[in-house]
């Protein structure tokens, strides 16, 4: 009888392994290739688009629950003075305010542009998070989606990356886009700014700035890929 | 002088009045709504408060972010009154706006509460345009296919702004309408509809963050009818279906019972004394057939009137020798059965065969003991014996039971011919009691019945056993058919002549010709019991009174004193009993055709 638990056991440990093994195997079964040799899944540009506004799509759902919560939970005065200055720590980015103004920007400026942005977003969302679990104020809902939205960024940021090798492959792009490598200079010395944000503040802030980002990314899909969808 | 004083008491007066005349103030406006239809300009609308009686302007000043400078609306006519309408070059998205409205009159003015908008949150457009309705056929099954464009203003070919659409339909008739989203897609299909029907389209799209639009103008649509043809024919059949399905069953409903006999007749029981059904069911037939040797042969306990009447005696005529042989499992039946032999029956057969088995088997047995008991009881067996018999109560048919183990087979019986197609067996029946013992039927019971014998002329020892059955021929007689060498007689036949009070049963030759003989005499004895297989004790007259009682022996069962207090009997004494009271079983061999 001993003979036959273990036996079952050591079956049913194979049995399990096996499964596990192919699901990683799986995951790893596709990978974006840069070079179009044979067995290598190769994505279209379209399709790397669409996967990035999808995600930015849904960083920005994120950042508007949030933000709505807030505005629930701990409702700022709204007649307040000096709600005007507001200050995103983003805002030293220049970035397009209006329809004309965003097509007239170059596609690698605007690339560059929606990098910076999620470069710029990268540190104080961790922090927020951080913060947001240590207080007792939030429920774990809330501080699930501050980690939810800091991965995110991170994940876009790498997607349109992405984007942007193959944009410069196919020659859509010119190779001067080369913050790439080392995205920090495009930040302003005084990160620190951030640091002095509050938490309602850095939440409206990123709100308008994940809409940013997808609505640029749009803007250029429907400009470089224009049939699918727009 | 007069004059300057009612001019003054007037002006005094008046001047009161014009300052308590409603003239005052403005009242505080309000910001109702402020809208986008495509994310590139902007509306704000407000509502004026009381005007203070005095015409009254309205300014509206605005601050954006992050810039000291006031501004004020660049244009307050193009959306009509108490608007203000912000053109492209005045629109700046994800910027938020802070907007006042003042209103000022002469006597002051008043200032709104501030807004904060931001534009890219209160996007609202116009409804779809060119909504098509058309009604196409899948399969001769119209559906509608709703075609619509995007509002002109919205620019989704950019990607500036991406719109959702929402389409609703109802009956015209009707007050509910079914919403179904469709995303981003421009065409809609809609299933399901009512043939003949007029339909009301209406579509509406909605930014990814922002509010809905109106609904677009109705779109009329007629579905042809297309149910028509089908549905009429198959409502016909489906209702003559229905119809003759229930009169179907209502017929079968009233006949059931006579159904369930034609199609599941009642299985018939094995009605054999004894038999217990649920032995057979376990599945050993040792089982079974022991138990009904064991418990009722010989029967210990008198068998009541019902259980003795319970089957019928009948004789029939068996067409091959072979049913002679049958399995040596049937003697312990201990059934024999007699049929009548106008009767056909088939349920006699077995117990037939069976009897004549049971004849076979113990004719050599019997046969040492006959030819042994024969030379005891010739000097002066005068003792008849007889059987008692049990007697169904359907006289009319003629059936008598008889006790098996009365009769033992001759041997040359059993040996015997293997072709008497002809002849008529006698089948003794089952019904089996301790002898002395009283029989609970009465007289009545039995009944006029005549029992048949077959003679074979084959067969010389039938006749002369028959002639030993013969209740009258008693005595001498008889001793003297003994002595004979038994000349083969043609068929002789038996009968029951009459039956008397106390179960006894008169037996009479009869003849090859037609009627029975004299009316023998009233010799007879009475069977007290058996003993083993083959011998048969019979209570004399003297003994009736009590002294043989005591002999009297039953096969494993209890004494029956009571058989023993029976007298009267008629006999004129006439035979001497035999010393043992013991008659030769030899006697009473069956003979068999």
């Amino acid at each position: 009888m001993p003979g036959n638990v273990g036996s079952a056991s050591a079956g049913w440990g194979l049995l399990v392994c096996l499964v596990f093994c192919t699901r990683l195997a799986s995951v790893r079964a596709a990978p974006i290739c840069s070079s179009a040799h044979a067995g290598c899944h190769v994505l279209s540009l379209a399709n790397l688009f669409d996967r990035v506004i999808q995600h930015s799509a849904r960083m920005h759902g994120i950042s508007n629950d949030l933000h709505s919560e807030f505005e629930q939970y701990f409702l700022p005065s709204k007649n307040q003075i000096g709600r005007v200055s507001r200050n995103c720590h983003t805002s030293t980015i220049l970035t397009p305010n209006g329809k004309e103004n965003a097509q007239r920007m170059a596609r690698d400026e605007l690339m560059q542009v929606i990098l910076k942005l999620l470069v710029a977003w990268r540190d104080p969302l961790w922090h927020f998070h951080q913060s947001m679990s240590h207080q007792h104020d939030f429920n774990n809902f809330s501080s699930n989606k501050a980690l939810e939205m800091s991965d995110m960024v991170h994940e876009l940021r790498t997607g349109v990356e992405k984007v942007a090798e193959k944009m410069q492959m196919l020659g859509i792009m010119s190779n001067s886009v080369s913050g790439l490598t080392s995205p920090e200079i495009l930040l302003p010395s005084d990160s620190s700014e951030w640091r002095l944000m509050k938490d309602y503040d850095l939440l409206y802030c990123f709100r308008r700035d994940s809409n940013k980002v997808q609505n640029y990314l749009k803007i250029l899909k429907c400009r470089i890929v224009p049939d699918h969808g727009c | 002088m007069k004059n300057m004083v009612v001019v003054g008491v007037l002006l005094l007066s008046l001047m009161p009045h014009a300052n308590g005349a409603g003239f005052s103030p403005p009242g505080k406006p309000t910001l109702t709504s402020c809208r986008s239809p495509e994310k590139e300009t902007f509306t704000c609308w407000w509502e004026p408060g009381s005007d203070g009686g005095l015409p009254t302007t309205y300014r509206l000043f605005y601050l954006k972010e992050n810039i000291e400078t006031v501004y004020e609306c660049p244009d307050y006519l193009t959306a009509g009154e108490n608007s203000c309408f912000f053109s492209k070059n005045n629109t700046s998205i994800w910027v938020n706006y802070n907007i006042t409205v003042v209103a000022t009159n002469e006597l002051g003015s008043t200032m709104s509460d501030p807004v904060d908008i931001d534009v890219m949150y209160i996007v609202m457009p116009h409804p779809p345009e060119k909504v098509l309705v058309s009604v196409l056929e899948d399969k001769d099954w119209p559906f509608l296919r709703v075609s619509w464009e995007p509002p002109q203003k919205a620019d989704t070919r950019s990607g500036w702004i991406t719109l959702v659409y929402e389409v609703r339909i109802k009956l015209e008739e009707k007050d509910d309408w079914e919403v179904h989203l469709a995303g981003q897609q421009r065409v809609f299909n809609i299933f399901s509809l009512l043939s003949g029907g007029t339909y009301i389209v209406q579509v509406r799209c909605k930014p990814d963050h922002g509010f809905w639009s109106e609904w677009s103008s109705s779109t009329y649509v007629k579905v042809p009818n297309y149910f028509h043809r089908e549905n009429s024919v198959w409502i016909l059949i489906t209702t003559f279906t229905a119809f003759i399905f229930l009169i179907v069953s209502w017929m079968i409903h009233m006949n059931r019972h006579s159904l369930k006999h034609c199609i599941l007749p009642p299985v018939p029981g094995p009605k054999i004394k004894g038999f217990d059904k649920q032995l057979l069911k376990s599945g050993k037939s040792g089982d079974v057939f022991n138990a009904l040797v064991a418990s009722d042969f010989p029967p210990t306990t008198p068998p009541r009137c019902e259980d003795l009447l319970v089957e019928y005696l009948e004789v029939y005529i068996p067409e091959e020798r072979e049913l002679m042989r049958e399995e040596s499992k049937h003697l312990q039946d201990g059934f024999l059965k007699s049929e009548g032999f106008a009767s056909d029956s088939d349920s006699g057969l077995g117990s037939c065969n069976s009897h004549t088995l049971l004849m076979d088997n113990s004719g050599e047995a019997k046969e040492t003991d006959r030819r042994t008991d024969q030379e005891r009881s010739r000097p002066g067996a005068e003792a008849l014996t007889y059987a008692r018999e049990d007697v169904s109560p359907d006289m009319s048919s003629g059936r008598v039971k008889t006790w098996p183990s009365v009769f033992s087979p001759l041997t040359p019986y059993s040996s015997g011919p293997t072709d008497q197609p002809g002849a008529k067996q006698h089948c003794l029946s089952d019904s089996v009691y301790p002898p002395g013992s009283t029989s609970p039927c009465s007289a009545q019971d039995l009944g006029l019945n005549y029992w048949e014998f077959c003679f074979s002329s084959m067969q010389p020892h039938l006749t002369q056993t028959r002639s030993d059955v013969n209740v009258s021929d008693i005595g001498p007689e008889r001793a003297a058919a003994r002595q004979q060498s038994p000349a083969p007689r043609p068929t002789e036949y038996v009968e029951v002549q009459r039956v008397s009070e106390e179960d006894m049963v008169l037996l009479q030759p009869v003849g090859p010709g037609p009627g029975p003989p004299a009316r023998p005499g009233e010799d007879y004895s009475r069977v007290k019991g058996v003993r083993g297989h083959n011998v048969l004790l019979l209570q004399t007259e003297e003994e009736a009174d009590g002294r043989a009682c005591e002999e009297l022996e039953t096969k494993g069962a209890a004494h029956k004193p009571t058989a023993c207090s029976h007298g009267g009997l008629p006999a004129p004494g006439r035979a001497a009993p035999a010393a043992s009271g013991y008659v030769d079983t030899a006697m009473f061999v069956l003979p068999s055709c």
